[in-house]
């Protein structure tokens, strides 16, 4: 039964870091900028819907609304602002990488300065309890899960189906033969980055209900999502998915069958091991474009 | 239908080209050639809007495009098949070409999927097939049927024979032939002298990033005897070129 609580748990909080990452593999695949401030991105898109919530009074779909849409536009302003201004001076990938973890930062103090030290929860979306083989499970983990794998699955057809999708595709995979094939290049980066916010802010806005989202979560939630993506592969946002499960099942049965202060270090050294062995991540370039 | 003047381009504190001129009719197939570091490629790239222009003017049909960005330049009528064929290889054919499909809307219909199938039959049999795993030809004729489907006026070819069996060479250029026979205008850069004279009616010889010589409409069959080809070519040691 335990193994079985810790499975549930960590294929639960697997699709959460599975968002994170499959956004920091979107704007990665899209730009080759290694996104630093992915965690923070879904705090501030939490933290948004939270309070829109609370202390504006919306709605609560509303809220959601407008916490999605938070992270997304800041998003598209570091992409319009401080990301295009280092692709025009073309800077190196470590300077895009310095600049996101420093953005990481400022929006954490942000949070922390708007928000308070205090942790912030959202509503859950049904307050229900199952048991799955003796162990139990909450509603909204539910549907955690089951949102997270619509949006993967929706972000594959749209990479895969869609005119935009494509596009984005085509302009990550060479932007010079994009741009002779009519594709605006930087408009396609600046969706990459839209994409890559709205994900991160979902996901935030998922895990909100489960767990207390305050300004410190960022970073932790960036580097696990980063261990997903880069587990997955980290030019194959698909992969993000499946690393993203090792991650949080790895860690959920650290907690039960090691000790909880050991699950980080579990799970981190485990990316240390695949990146060893398969550095092109598990899925390695086998997968093909998109989510 | 093109008139290029006074162009120049480069890189960082480099100038590649020098004051480029250069005039294409409709309907006119016109070769670009010279020896490796002519400036050819950068003359594309600048062309496609891929390298901003330093100085002079790009005009296409009457319109000035030299500030316009490269992605919009389709919509005036100009497609580039650059050196490297530049192919979205995680694409499949299909993919490649419904892109370009739809930044040729807007013009006039004059190339389908269909007739890109028939130009090109082995692009027509591969549709659902990823460019990358294309044979170096196939690629290249996905590259100029992309152009294509940009419904042009003219076309610019960066070096469309280069690593090509000389079979797959000949179907290229026995398409070139349709389309200068349906009045498509085609700017050829070609290193290769004897493709450019057999698939062009005149050209011009670039030679450290300017217009060095041109060769009039008629002039090809004698060209080994033109000396500023040669020396273009060969340098100028021109005894040796005749060797």
């Amino acid at each position: 039964m335990l193994f079985t609580q810790a499975l549930l748990a960590g294929v639960t909080n697997g699709f959460v870091y599975a968002l994170v990452g499959l956004g920091i593999a979107v704007i990665f695949k899209g730009s080759h900028v290694i996104n630093a401030m992915q965690g923070e991105l879904a705090v501030v898109g939490a933290a948004t819907a939270v309070f829109a919530a609370a202390i504006w009074g919306l709605p609560l779909w509303l809220a959601v609304v407008a916490g999605a849409l938070t992270g997304m536009a800041i998003a598209i302003l570091v992409e319009l602002g401080p990301i295009r201004a280092l692709f025009a001076r073309r800077a190196r990938e470590e300077s895009f990488l310095l600049l996101t973890v420093g953005l990481g930062f400022t929006f954490s103090a942000g949070v922390l300065y708007l928000f308070g030290r205090e942790e912030h929860l959202l509503p859950a979306l049904g307050d229900e309890v199952y048991e799955i083989f003796g162990a139990i499970i909450r509603e909204h983990a539910l549907w955690v899960i089951a949102i997270s794998a619509v949006l993967i699955l929706a972000l594959r057809l749209f990479y895969r189906h869609t005119h935009l999708g494509l596009s984005m595709m085509a302009a990550s995979i060479d932007p010079d033969g994009a741009a002779t094939t009519g594709i605006n290049v930087r408009a396609m980066r600046t969706a990459t980055f839209a994409l890559g916010g709205l994900l991160a802010a979902l996901a935030g806005l998922l895990v909100a209900p489960l767990i207390g989202v305050g300004y410190q979560m960022g970073p932790l939630l960036t580097l696990k999502g980063f261990a997903a993506a880069i587990l997955g592969g980290l030019s194959n946002p698909l992969g993000a998915l499946v690393g993203g499960l090792v991650i949080g099942i790895l860690e959920a049965m650290s907690i039960v069958f090691v000790s909880s202060g050991m699950k980080d270090a579990v799970a981190l050294t485990l990316l240390i091991v695949i990146m060893i062995f398969v550095p092109d991540g598990i899925l390695g370039r086998a997968g093909r474009k998109g989510g | 239908m093109l008139s290029v003047k006074g162009l120049c381009a480069g890189y960082g504190a480099l100038t590649i080209l020098k004051g480029i001129n250069l005039e294409i009719g409709r309907g006119e197939v016109v070769g670009l050639v010279g020896a490796n570091g002519a400036g050819k490629t950068t003359l594309v790239r600048t062309l496609a809007g891929l390298l901003p222009a330093r100085a002079g003017e790009i005009c296409l049909g009457g319109e000035d495009i030299t500030r316009i960005p490269p992605h919009r330049r389709s919509g005036f009528g100009l497609a580039v098949v650059l050196e490297n064929r530049n192919l979205f290889g995680e694409l499949t054919v299909r993919e490649n070409l419904v892109l370009a499909e739809r930044a040729g809307r807007g013009r006039s219909p004059v190339f389908s999927l269909d007739r890109i199938a028939d130009l090109f039959p082995a692009v027509g049999e591969k549709l659902n097939v990823r460019c990358d795993l294309l044979s170096g030809g196939q690629q290249q004729q996905v590259a100029i049927g992309r152009a294509l489907l940009q419904q042009p006026d003219i076309v610019v070819m960066d070096e469309p024979s280069t690593g090509l069996a000389p079979k797959v060479v000949k179907d290229i250029l026995d398409v070139l032939g349709r389309l200068r026979a349906d009045g498509m205008s085609i700017i050829l850069v070609e290193q290769n002298i004897a493709i450019a004279s057999s698939a062009t009616s005149r050209a011009y010889v670039m030679a450290t990033g300017s217009v060095a010589h041109e060769i009039p409409e008629g002039h090809w069959p004698c060209f080994m005897a033109d000396e500023k080809l040669v020396s273009a070519y060969l340098g100028h040691h021109q005894g040796a070129a005749h060797q």
